[in-house]
């Protein structure tokens, strides 16, 4: 069932053309990509004055490449795409990658587009929170050629991104992790179809001396409008010698940079009890990683 | 406005005018009467709508038919082979996994792709492949039986 009635659906076949279809529909159309957002959308009547929908998957942009910078996704690969490659698999900075793409269900792993996962900009999306610990970038194409931008300013609002009306996603850029880093994501969800209540990410870089370098702590599922990095949280942990007690100090730390929402998964005080132990527990795997444990 | 589209299904290309808002599920069970995929939520929560595009298990309520062009479409009515069961149907009757059985076709194919790809699944991989396919009925236990016993019977 859809309660949007739609007057076109169009198949371009070139970048070119998408954003000709973007100026000429302006705010009556819709990018989509796997449709697994967009539906659920429509079927609950919130595409408000949206009749078209442009499909970009004549488009190509599925190609994920590792190279020596790092690793180009398209826009359009699917999550199943993504979880298979044994990069992501196997190399310990990209585990917080590897454990958000456990989450989903099959059926959306093999329609859902990375592209769409971020482009949404819902805060109880998971890659969105792993991206960002990790460092991401996005490749954009509009009427102005194309941009990158830096993942962290992507996300302007509830729903709402940084992307131009007549601009859409190309890909995702990641750069290639120094050495001795690891990653890890955890996500607090009612079922195994749910989104995320909350969800966290830790990345570390840590030195020959055991201490930590650099270090990256990301949140989502709730605890602000926009998935975030808690700069205090990075803070804390940047420089440090790992220690049996860092971990809950670190965990306690996000409470600075968090303002949780309420809604029906869960109230904003659970919310914010639950970023701190979910962060404390991504570190911890994090850590268990970087010792050679997976 | 409707558009006419071609889109092959189980092998057989059909030519169809559709709304652009019509789902593959819609198109299947409404205008080709493919009843054996089942619509239980329709919004990507349950599972029973299955169905298998370019060999993957997707939701087919929440797949829009204009977005199936030029990809072949396998539903449950398409696995069974000159009157052969395929051997995740069987091992469902010879397991006793189906009960009210609306979760059963779309649950067969959604184990149709683990067993493409893992033909020897262990148990965590077989819950796994079907946590997006709800069951109110059986417990669960009977259905990873039938999928274990469907690929051994297959070895
Ligand atoms: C049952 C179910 C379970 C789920 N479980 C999880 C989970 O565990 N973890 C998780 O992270 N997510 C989960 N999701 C959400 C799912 O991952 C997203 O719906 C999906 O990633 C969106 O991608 P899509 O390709 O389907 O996007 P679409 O629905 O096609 O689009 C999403 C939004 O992005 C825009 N868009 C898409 N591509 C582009 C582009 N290239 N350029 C510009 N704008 C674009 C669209 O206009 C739309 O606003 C679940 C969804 C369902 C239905
Ligand atoms: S009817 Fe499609 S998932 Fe429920
Ligand atoms: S047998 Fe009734 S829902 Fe599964």
């Amino acid at each position: 069932m859809s309660l949007t009635t739609l007057e076109n659906y169009f198949l371009p076949g070139s970048g070119g053309e998408v954003v000709q279809l973007l100026q000429e529909y302006g705010e009556r159309a819709m990018i989509l990509a796997g449709g697994s957002f967009v539906h659920g959308l429509a079927a609950r009547n919130l595409l408000p004055g949206v009749d078209v929908f442009i499909d970009i998957q004549k488009l190509g942009l599925a190609d994920i490449v590792a190279g020596s910078g790092g690793l180009e996704i398209g826009a359009m690969a699917r999550l199943a795409d993504l979880a298979s490659v044994s990069e992501i698999r196997e190399d310990a900075a990209w585990g917080a990658l590897s454990d958000a793409l456990r989450c989903p269900p099959v059926q959306i792993m093999n329609t859902a587009t990375v592209g769409g996962n971020i482009a949404a900009a819902c805060p109880y999306f998971d890659l969105p929170t792993a991206f960002l610990a990790i460092g991401a970038s996005v490749r954009t194409e509009g009427s102005s050629g194309s941009r990158e931008i830096d993942l962290e300013d992507f996300f302007t609002g509830l729903f709402e991104n940084s992307l131009a009306q007549e601009e859409f996603l190309t890909g995702v850029a990641l750069s290639r992790p120094e050495p001795g880093s690891a990653s890890a994501f955890v996500k607090l969800e009612t079922n195994a179809n749910d989104l995320a209540i909350v969800n966290a990410a830790v990345h570390m870089t840590v030195d020959e001396s055991g201490a930590c370098q650099a270090a990256r702590v990301a949140l989502g599922g709730g605890v602000n409008e926009i998935p975030l990095r808690s700069a205090a949280a990075e803070k804390l942990l940047t420089g440090q010698v790992i220690t049996d007690e860092l971990p809950a100090k670190v965990g306690q730390a996000v409470q600075a940079d968090i303002s949780p929402m309420a809604d029906h998964r869960a109230s904003a005080e659970y919310r914010s009890a639950m970023a701190s132990v979910l962060t404390e527990r991504a570190l911890r795997s994090a850590i268990a990683r970087m010792t050679g444990g997976n | 406005m409707k558009q006419l589209i071609s889109i092959e299904i189980n092998g057989e290309v059909h030519e169809l005018a559709v709304a652009p808002q019509d789902s593959l599920l819609h198109v299947l069970r409404e205008e080709l009467g493919l009843i054996g995929t089942k619509k239980g939520c329709d919004t990507g929560g349950c599972g029973c709508c299955t169905v298998q595009i370019d060999g993957r298990a997707v939701y087919s309520c929440m797949t829009y038919a204009m977005s199936v062009q030029g990809k072949p479409v396998v539903t449950i009515e398409g696995i069974t082979e000159n009157g052969q069961l395929d051997p995740l149907q069987q091992a469902f009757i010879d397991a006793g996994a189906v009960q009210c059985g609306y979760c059963t076709c779309g649950t067969i194919m959604a184990a149709r792709e683990l067993l493409a790809t893992v033909p020897d699944p262990d148990e965590s991989q077989i819950r796994h492949a079907i946590a997006g396919n709800l069951c109110r009925c059986t417990g669960y236990q009977k259905i990873v039986d039938a999928i274990k016993l469907a690929a051994a019977n297959s070895a």
